[in-house]
């Protein structure tokens, strides 16, 4: 990042965080309605000290890697077989846009009734939120992809899933990388909130028992954990990919 | 018996009110080890001509037909080498190279000594581990040139390789390629739309007639080698050609 970028970021921040603590100091609201950023750190030290804090994060995390997972693989082999036989997608097609429509929220459910209170129905809302923008963004990727490549890769001999593999796959990575970012995304959002509805583990979890025990710093301080983990991932993880992806393919 | 031989190929441009006929009735035969280049006025299907003998195109009557068997698909014997080069962005130079060897389940260090021979006689060895966005248009052209020759094809099939190059670029492309045909013994079909192209690579030159395209004259070349574009000599072939070629170029509307 370069410096003043930097330095307006830090600026601008630190601002933010005065006028919160101005507006909790003036009275407007009660403090247990509205806790001054003092609070909520302490409150996140607190979580931290016990633990709770980080098997929170672990146990969101494992859920959203597992359902994540599942939606990646899923989501590309559906989306170059779309790409790739007009029949799956004129018909499987048309459904994944109707389903992309739907909230992962509105799938908990469904969720509950299939898997009860359990891992698996947290895993599933994840991953059924996650998949379609996978699968469309891979269809996207695969239907655009320069059509020498392909001949030049038949020419030389490459058929079936070696044609998959070592050039449909790669070819279609930008835009694959794309579908990966907005399904992890969706999963993050999936896994927060079905995790608010009925987990007894995980972030989501925390925020709940938050709003149960009327702490609102708490409440603020998990949000302040979720956005933070969303921004690393974002910033740290898919940046990076996506430089990489660009530069080589020319695209940058 | 003619190491590649056509037969009245046929084929229809589509559009959507009317089929454009492109290709009316091509016969073309090519000895082994001829270097047979390919001219004739733009959008007659010279290159469509090509995809169709590298099997990547089907026509809509006649046939291909390689050492006497009729093909219809494509092959590793018919390798194509595309007008962008058509490298694989993902790939090193050495891994786009040997790609071909590796579809062919060839272990990676046997892979590895036959391109670097190909990567040395295309003067890439120190660009092995390159991206390809990392190389010049020329430097692209020679990876292409490599890993259609790693395959060992009996015929190599050029669509306008050299057509984004700078003139510099070309000429030196122009007298390597002279040296590859000599040196493989390749027998290599080249479309271009560059006269002078023609006359410096080819043994032959067919020049094909607006659409729907026939061949309407082959010549013979065969002045020493290596040719060069301003080679005085090659100019009155140049001038023959072009005279066959001008009629045909006046005829697109």
């Amino acid at each position: 990042m370069k410096k003043n970028v930097l330095a307006k970021k830090i600026v601008f921040f630190t601002i933010l965080v005065l006028v919160w603590q101005a507006i909790s100091m003036s009275d407007v609201w009660p403090n247990n309605i509205f806790p001054s950023p003092y609070e909520v750190g302490e409150d996140l030290v607190y979580m931290a000290a016990d633990g709770s804090l980080f098997f929170g994060i672990a146990t969101s995390i494992m859920r959203l890697a597992v359902g994540l997972g599942i939606a990646i693989v899923g989501g590309v082999v559906l989306g170059i077989f779309m790409a790739r036989v007009e029949t799956v997608n004129q018909t499987i097609g048309s459904l994944v846009l109707g389903l992309q429509s739907i909230p992962s929220i509105a799938w908990v459910p469904l969720a509950i009734l299939w898997f009860g209170l359990t891992d698996g129905g947290i895993i599933f809302v994840t991953a059924i939120g996650a998949i379609f923008a996978v699968t469309i963004n891979t269809y996207t990727g695969v239907k655009n992809i320069d059509p020498h490549y392909v001949e030049a890769a038949r020419n030389m001999g490459a058929k079936g899933t070696q044609l998959t593999t070592n050039v449909l796959i790669p070819a279609a990575f930008p835009y694959m990388i794309t579908g990966f970012k907005q399904g992890w995304a969706f999963a993050w959002r999936g896994v927060i909130g079905a995790e608010l509805l009925f987990s007894f583990l995980g972030l989501g979890f925390l925020l709940n028992v938050g709003r149960q025990l009327n702490d609102v710093s708490q409440v603020i301080a998990i949000m302040l954990v979720i956005m933070l983990i969303g921004m690393a991932v974002d910033g740290f993880i898919f940046k990076k990919i996506e430089n990489k992806v660009m530069s080589r393919w020319g695209l940058r | 018996m003619a190491k590649l031989e056509t037969k009245g190929i046929v084929k229809y441009f589509k559009h959507e009110s009317h089929n454009l006929m492109a290709l009316g009735g091509v016969d073309l035969k090519v000895e082994d080890g001829d270097f047979v280049c390919l001219v004739g006025p733009s959008g007659c299907g010279k290159s469509t001509f090509l995809r169709i003998i590298a099997g990547l195109e089907s026509p809509d009557e006649g046939q291909v037909i390689f050492d006497g068997k009729p093909v219809t698909t494509t092959g590793p014997e018919r390798i194509m080498v595309f007008q962008e080069g058509a490298l694989f962005p993902w790939l090193r130079v050495q891994d786009n190279v040997e790609f071909g060897l590796k579809m062919a389940g060839i272990p990676k260090e046997e892979r590895s000594q036959i391109s670097k021979r190909y990567l040395d006689m295309m003067q890439l060895t120190k660009f092995a581990d390159f991206f390809t966005y990392q190389l010049s248009t020329g430097m692209k052209q020679r990876v292409a040139i490599a890993r259609a020759l790693v395959m060992d094809p009996d015929v190599l099939l050029m669509d306008e390789p050299f057509a984004a190059l700078d003139a510099q670029t070309r000429d030196l492309l122009l007298v390597e390629m002279q040296l590859i045909w000599e040196k493989t013994k390749k027998t290599i079909l080249f479309v271009t739309h560059n006269v002078a192209e023609a006359v410096v690579l080819g043994t032959k030159v067919a020049v094909f007639s607006n659409r729907p395209s026939k061949i309407k004259k082959q010549i013979s070349i065969d002045f020493k080698r290596p040719r060069l574009t301003e080679d005085e000599n090659l100019l009155g072939l140049q001038q023959e050609i072009l005279s066959e070629l001008r009629p045909e170029v006046k005829k697109i509307k």
